[in-house]
């Protein structure tokens, strides 16, 4: 399974922030290739970081100034393994004062700066390009508040969102996300990413569900709308800019967010269905049926469970089938809960939907169903090397696209794989071959983002756009809102040191 | 089986697989609705259920089978599992007899959440291994008979009575079916019979309408 010496994230290795560092250290594993040589991209003219600019972080941070070269290899290097950056020094403040110094000394000396949480992007944002400083949130990982009647949680922008879940679940309430990367991921990188994962479809975006932001502006001002209200109709909602900003308009430092009661009854079915019509009446069916309690409702085809069989060793519950689904309900009475679920089920199987299926009966099984979801994209980085779009569609298009792909690629992918969110109609949409390959990339691209453009859909459902996908954003923004984004840029990052390379088309 | 086309069938009949962990229950589903067997002893992870379409006679009749753990009680599926069901295959292993020691455990169990009308078959599986029987095949058979149940023994192993057991239960179920439907029209007989009686009040017509 390996590929050509030099090829990125084509050997057949545990990916993943912890086999990264791994990787990293081994003997013998090769270095990813560095993002400014195989990009055409420029450095912009900031400054390079000084013995005097060292000196100031030093008093900034005190211990919290990291220059070495060996400690800086992961955090210049992108989950996925294919972007490697040449950053020098990474920043560990642990306030949002530290952090606010830290962006006033770089905005008068003009020096760039990349914000990173748990590194656990796939498009490249969270990496530096060139040698920006890397300014870690690693350490800002204090849980502020929790009120137990509302359920509103204040913390840290540095909180791994797996340890604010453990923290709420105690308290029986739950976080409104939930993401395969929770134990590595930031809860401040999940907003700056407008990050979706698998709780969307019960407790919608994170533009709903995080009340409040405290940001550091480029030139150190805090901002603090940190509030803790649902309801605040007076000007604009400011927190929204930043929440899905990539860190290009503010670092945010502390966030407010609402948690759901956590479900008393929660239960998942994983069933096999005929066709991908199927799957969407299927869809149809249980939103019908399910639909105060419904809270996921994941397809996937299947390539991927055989993917996640022959690299991950999961074995499928139910028989082969073309497309497999998982349906997740989570209410306060197991048993009411249950007796809907299974009425549904009769209906599914009874109607044709549904050929084969499964129902997890307690919490150990829950996981071992959702293992086969959630670790597709580690199957995939097995796989070889993994070419990823991660698409919003029309749910009737949704898997026209893989089909399509199929058939225009042959035999020059390995393999061609869709899956997703189905209630917010996304599709994950990942080729793999045995090496990166420009021809290959060729045929993808434009190719995939002008058939997503004639669907009317977005080129970035949840990853975001990072550096990987900036200069891809006219496909699904038109050239006025394209021109707005620039502004808001010029006017809250006048010298474009936040998180430069990301987010906006490179004409800037 | 389920394969992508719309299916034209008549009845839907809901059967449950119920007996302890480990007899062999998942293998008689998967090899009665696909013709598999698989060796793997891979516990079932909760509730599996499958569906296969069958000819009796002339209706086509497509059997909803439910297959659960067998494990300790899932106090909260166990309603949902059983409701609607009308028939069930009380599985145990003839080769360990305390898995047959506990079937009336189960049939309490059964008869507390199905409708009492379910159909009941006792199912000895394994009977491939018959040098390590522990099980008495009359002794099972005796105990079927005194409590209404139909029973065979299987091999899920080596297909031995497993298509035979399920064509069974449903063929069960659809005469108790059709039966229903005849009493149905008899009912509604009995009712225009009384209306008529109600217009003519002699006693001896009411009496023969009776």
């Amino acid at each position: 399974l390996r590929g050509a010496p030099g090829a990125a994230g084509s050997w057949g290795r545990p990916v993943g922030p912890l086999a990264r560092r791994g990787c990293c250290s081994a003997p013998g594993t090769p270095e990813v290739p560095l993002t400014r040589e195989r990009y055409p991209v420029r450095r912009l003219p900031f400054s390079t970081v000084s013995k005097q600019d060292l000196a100031a972080f030093e008093r900034i941070v005190p211990g919290g100034v990291v220059t070495d070269p060996e400690a800086l290899q992961a955090p210049n290097v992108d989950w996925l393994r294919t972007l490697r950056g040449c950053s020098k020094v990474l920043l560990r403040p642990r306030t949002s004062e530290e952090v606010s110094h830290i962006l006033r000394h770089c905005h008068e000396r003009n020096l760039a700066v990349n914000p990173q949480g748990g590194n656990t992007g796939m498009v490249g944002g969270s990496v530096p390009v060139f040698d920006e400083i890397i300014l870690s949130t690693a350490r800002m990982n204090r849980v502020l508040s929790f009120h137990s009647v509302s359920g509103i949680l204040v913390c840290q922008a540095g909180c791994v969102l797996e340890e604010l879940s453990r923290y709420v679940e105690e308290r029986d309430f739950i976080m409104p996300l939930d993401l395969g990367a929770k134990g590595s991921c930031h809860i401040g990188g999940n907003v700056a990413t407008n990050a979706g994962g698998l709780r969307f479809l019960r407790y919608g975006s994170l533009h709903g569900t995080v009340l409040g932001l405290e940001v550091v502006l480029a030139d150190g001002t805090v901002l603090d709308c940190l509030t803790s209200l649902r309801k605040d109709n007076t000007g604009y909602d400011l927190k929204q800019l930043f929440i899905g900003s990539e860190g290009t308009l503010g670092i945010i430092t502390t966030v407010s967010i609402l948690c759901p009661p956590k479900p008393r009854a929660v239960n998942v079915a994983f069933l096999g269905c005929p066709g991908f019509a199927e799957v969407l009446q299927t869809f149809s069916t249980c939103k019908g049926m399910l639909g105060e309690i419904l809270s996921a409702f994941e397809f996937m085809d299947a390539v991927c469970m055989q993917l996640v069989g022959r690299h991950l060793h999961l074995a499928s519950p139910v028989q082969e089938s073309p497309f497999y689904v998982l349906i997740e309900t989570s209410g306060s009475n197991a048993g009411h809960d249950a007796e809907k679920l299974g009425h549904f089920l009769e209906h599914a199987l009874g109607s044709g939907l549904v050929t084969d299926g499964t129902m997890a009966t307690d919490q150990r099984k829950v996981k071992m169903l959702w293992a086969l979801r959630e670790r597709i994209t580690e199957a995939l980085s097995r796989d070889g090397y993994v070419y990823k779009y991660d698409l919003s569609l029309p749910v009737e298009r949704l898997y026209d696209i893989v089909t399509d792909l199929r058939a225009r690629l042959g035999p020059h992918a390995k393999h061609v794989v869709g899956y997703g969110h189905l209630g917010d109609g996304n599709l994950h949409l990942n080729v793999t071959a045995e090496a990166f390959s420009p021809s290959l990339l060729a045929a993808l691209e434009p190719h995939v983002y002008e058939w997503t453009a004639g669907q009317q859909g977005s080129v970035s459902a949840e990853h975001g756009v990072g550096f990987r996908k900036r200069d891809v954003l006219g496909y699904s923004k038109p050239p006025g809102a394209l021109q707005l984004m620039q502004q808001l840029k010029a006017l809250l990052d006048p010298k474009g040191i936040l998180n430069p390379y990301k987010t906006l088309p490179s004409q800037a | 089986m389920g394969n992508g086309t719309e299916e034209d069938y008549n009845f839907v009949f809901k059967v449950v697989l119920i007996g302890e962990s480990g007899v062999g229950k998942t293998n008689l589903l998967s090899r009665f609705t696909r013709n598999e067997f698989s060796h793997d002893s891979r516990t079932t992870i909760g509730v599996e259920f499958s569906t296969r379409t069958v000819m009796l006679g002339t209706a086509a009749v497509k059997a909803q089978i439910w297959d659960t753990a067998g494990l300790e009680r899932y106090r909260a599926i166990t309603s949902a599992y059983y409701r609607g069901a009308v028939g069930a295959l009380l599985v145990f292993d003839l080769t360990k007899h305390q898995t047959y020691a506990v079937v009336e455990r189960w049939l309490k169990e059964l008869y507390d959440h199905a409708e009492a009308t379910i159909v009941v078959m006792l199912v000895g599986n394994k009977s491939d291994l018959s040098q390590a029987r522990e099980v008495p095949t009359e002794e099972a058979r005796m105990f079927a008979e005194n409590n209404g149940l139909l029973f065979l023994e299987t091999s899920a192993l080596d297909s031995t009575n497993v298509e035979l057991a399920f064509e069974t239960v449903l063929k069960e179920i659809f005469a108790k079916v059709s039966k229903q439907r005849q009493n149905s029209i008899r009912t509604n007989a009995i009712t225009l019979g009384s209306a008529q009686a109600g217009q003519e009040p002699g006693p001896g017509e009411k009496r023969a309408c009776c």
